[in-house]
């Protein structure tokens, strides 16, 4: 039983992760917590839904065409609402990622409301038995993907000339500006692949969590959840963070009460912030005068 | 004094005393009767308001076919929100501004329970489409209806039929640990001990939104459970059927009100996925079948783009019932002649419903049990007690 219990807590703990990446991303990069990140995962499943069951497109053409949509949106956001408000309070910047949500959602309640709608897997295969343990093809697959992702985020943001600028761009948009670096441009850029991330990550996710207009709720809190725990900011703090509260949960419904579940991860949060207010990887923050 | 002036002190102490005998009754002109309804037309809880869409189809039948004693019927409708301030407001603006002859309504039993001390207060005659908590028609209250098993009629009536399955004594029960869940809940666990001296051999909670159910099918395995008891929400429901496929758990899954087989095949994705659920059911039949054929036509018809879903037609029992006591009360229509019809339903066959309405002064939850749907030979058949050989 341990043995599934961890190895299904990595699974649903990678989903966490997966979205806690998303809005790390763009937080480190424009200090902004997207709190409407939920519904852009929302968005791009139901995107590859109309692609693939109503326009009839196959899953690869359907997959790419809800990031290229949610790229498209998420700068429009920026380009639309964000930049003019760059230089609000950050209680501001939170409180419009917190209607887009709202927005974004009730766009979907129109149509899809009274839905809870199947979403078919990438790969139809039955699941795969290692001994006693069960994995099915769409766990490996989340799982892989946020591997992936991450080990090319953090290649990107440590190591090239775009993560410096994003390091730059976040910390000092006016210094950057003066170098010539376009903060603007970047920071557009930025959005849209944080709500690409977001369409990919609903893509995958769908067709575990079931596809409804309040589906990226859930996901959300506990996204904000690990990136509180691994450290805000931190990449891979973020996924470590994830798959934290996904073993958590699944060990504590297992061995303790399947009524804590929901819960247990919000419990050993508090715990650690109490020990290491930055959380797990989480650094202070130095500022020269 | 002339007679012109004991004319006028006549009219004014009529008004006063509003013994005028050309009173109409709230909501009731020479051709409509207004019914209230509210139900989550908005928000998250959209999906549960589909109950609505039944007795909306119905009510247009009865206009259709003439109405009731030379009235039609005119909906008023409210959104509810499945939140229990916006549906106060709605019922309050129902019988305040809208000024309806009746109420019939909700879906949520926590809108419909904080609306009872308003609907009593202004004793409108209320009929609930869908709500099933039994603290709705108990303790009974004079102008309030309840047409469908409630949650523990439900809890109970599963218990009932888990113990029909030959040789059943470990019965598990997996519940969300909200007020919905506990309502269905505790009759469960209750009629388990009191009527076959028996605990749950697991007794679990997973909790609406959970999208896995991988520690509950674990402990579920080590149990040993002969039948587990969801008392789940659909879509709770379908994870759950998917998880136990995923660890091959093969124990008949009995699912409450509200979950259709079709709709867990749908989420699952597999037709095996139903091959031993069996869903709580106060439907006549099965919804391809026979039984609900014109059921399905009536709501096809005003209702094109609805598919035909089990929450659609719960709610038109009720309707019945409201229109049969409507008949009854006939043309000179008050709510007291109305609900003393109501309380005179007696065995009611509504043909949508298993069993048929019975209201009487003391009893207003009109339907006693249920049916439980599942697959027989590859049909989905109604079945009273465990099917042989399966």
């Amino acid at each position: 039983m341990f043995a599934q219990l961890f190895i299904s807590g990595l699974s649903n703990g990678s989903i966490y992760a997966l979205a806690a990446l998303g809005m790390t991303v763009l937080f480190r990069a424009t200090t902004v917590v997207n709190f409407g990140f939920g519904e852009m995962f929302m968005a791009g499943a139901f995107v590859v839904y109309v692609l693939l069951k109503i326009v009839g497109l196959s899953y690869i053409v359907a997959a790419l065409g809800a990031c290229v949509v949610l790229f498209g949106l998420g700068a429009v956001i920026e380009l639309g609402l964000m930049r003019r408000m760059e230089n609000a309070p950050h209680l501001s910047l939170a409180m419009m990622t917190i209607a887009i949500s709202f927005l974004l959602k009730g766009i979907a309640r129109v149509f899809w409301g009274r839905e809870v709608l199947p979403m078919p897997p990438i790969f139809n295969m039955p699941p795969l038995e290692f001994g006693d343990v069960i994995v099915t093809a769409q766990d490996l697959v989340i799982g892989g993907a946020t591997l992936a992702l991450v080990i090319v985020f953090l290649l990107v943001f440590r190591f090239s000339w775009l993560g410096k600028i994003a390091q730059a761009a976040s910390q000092t948009p006016r210094g950057a500006a003066l170098v010539g670096l376009n903060v603007p441009k970047f920071r557009c850029t930025i959005w849209a692949v944080s709500a690409a991330m977001g369409a990919f990550g609903g893509i995958l996710v769908a067709p575990v969590t079931l596809l409804y207009p309040d589906m990226g709720g859930q996901t959300l809190t506990r996204a904000f959840a690990a990136m509180t725990l691994g450290g805000f900011g931190n990449l891979g703090g973020a996924v470590v963070g994830g798959l934290a509260m996904g073993v958590i949960e699944q060990m504590v419904g297992g061995y303790v009460d399947t009524s804590l579940i929901d819960v247990a991860g919000y419990i050993v949060i508090i715990a650690v912030l109490l020990l290491r207010p930055t959380g797990l990887f989480g650094r202070k923050e130095l500022v020269r005068v | 004094m002339n007679r012109g002036v004991w004319a006028a002190l006549a009219a004014i102490l009529c008004s006063i005393t509003q013994i005028s005998p050309l009173r109409a009754e709230t909501g009731v002109t020479d051709d409509t009767i207004r019914i209230g309804v509210f139900a989550p037309l908005s928000g998250s809880a959209l999906l549960f308001g589909k109950g609505l869409i039944g007795v909306d189809a119905y009510y247009r039948s009865v206009n259709e076919s003439g109405g009731i004693n030379g009235r039609k019927i005119e909906l008023v409708r409210e959104d509810d929100g499945c939140d229990p301030a916006k549906g106060i407001a709605a019922i309050k603006k129902l019988i305040g501004d809208d000024n309806v002859f009746m109420i019939h309504g909700g879906m949520c039993s926590n809108v419909v329970m904080a609306g009872l001390p308003e609907i009593t207060r202004a004793g409108i005659p209320y009929m609930d489409i869908a709500a099933a908590a039994s603290q709705i028609s108990n303790p009974i209250r004079p102008n309030v209806f309840q047409p469908l098993p409630n949650t523990g009629v439900v809890g109970r009536t599963m218990i009932d039929f888990a113990m029909t399955k030959p040789n059943a004594r470990k019965i598990a029960i997996v519940s969300h640990s909200d007020e919905w869940g506990k309502s269905n809940h505790d009759p469960a666990v209750a009629r388990l001990k009191e009527k076959y001296n028996l605990e749950p051999v697991a007794d679990l909670a997973l909790e609406r939104g959970s999208t896995d159910a991988t520690p509950q099918i674990l402990k579920l395995r080590n149990a040993g459970a002969d039948v587990i008891v969801l008392l789940l929400y659909p879509a709770e429901a379908a994870i759950f059927v998917r998880d136990a496929m995923k660890y091959g758990v093969k124990t008949p899954m009995l699912c409450s009100q509200g979950t259709s087989l079709a709709e867990i095949e749908e989420r699952v994705g597999t037709p095996d996925a139903v091959a031993n659920v069996y869903t709580f059911s106060a439907l006549a039949g099965a919804l391809d079948g026979p039984e609900m054929a014109p059921w399905r036509d009536m709501v096809a018809k005003y209702f094109p783009q609805q598919r035909p879903e089990e929450a659609v037609f719960n709610g038109i029992g009720g309707a019945i019932a409201v229109v049969d006591a409507l008949k009854l009360a006939g043309r000179d229509l008050t709510r007291e002649g109305f609900i003393a019809a109501l309380n005179k339903t007696t065995a009611l066959k509504t043909g949508v419903l298993s069993v048929p309405i019975t209201f009487t002064p003391t009893e207003h939850a009109g339907v006693s049990s249920g049916g439980m749907m599942t697959l027989v030979g590859g049909k989905t058949v109604l079945v009273a007690s465990w099917p042989v050989g399966k």
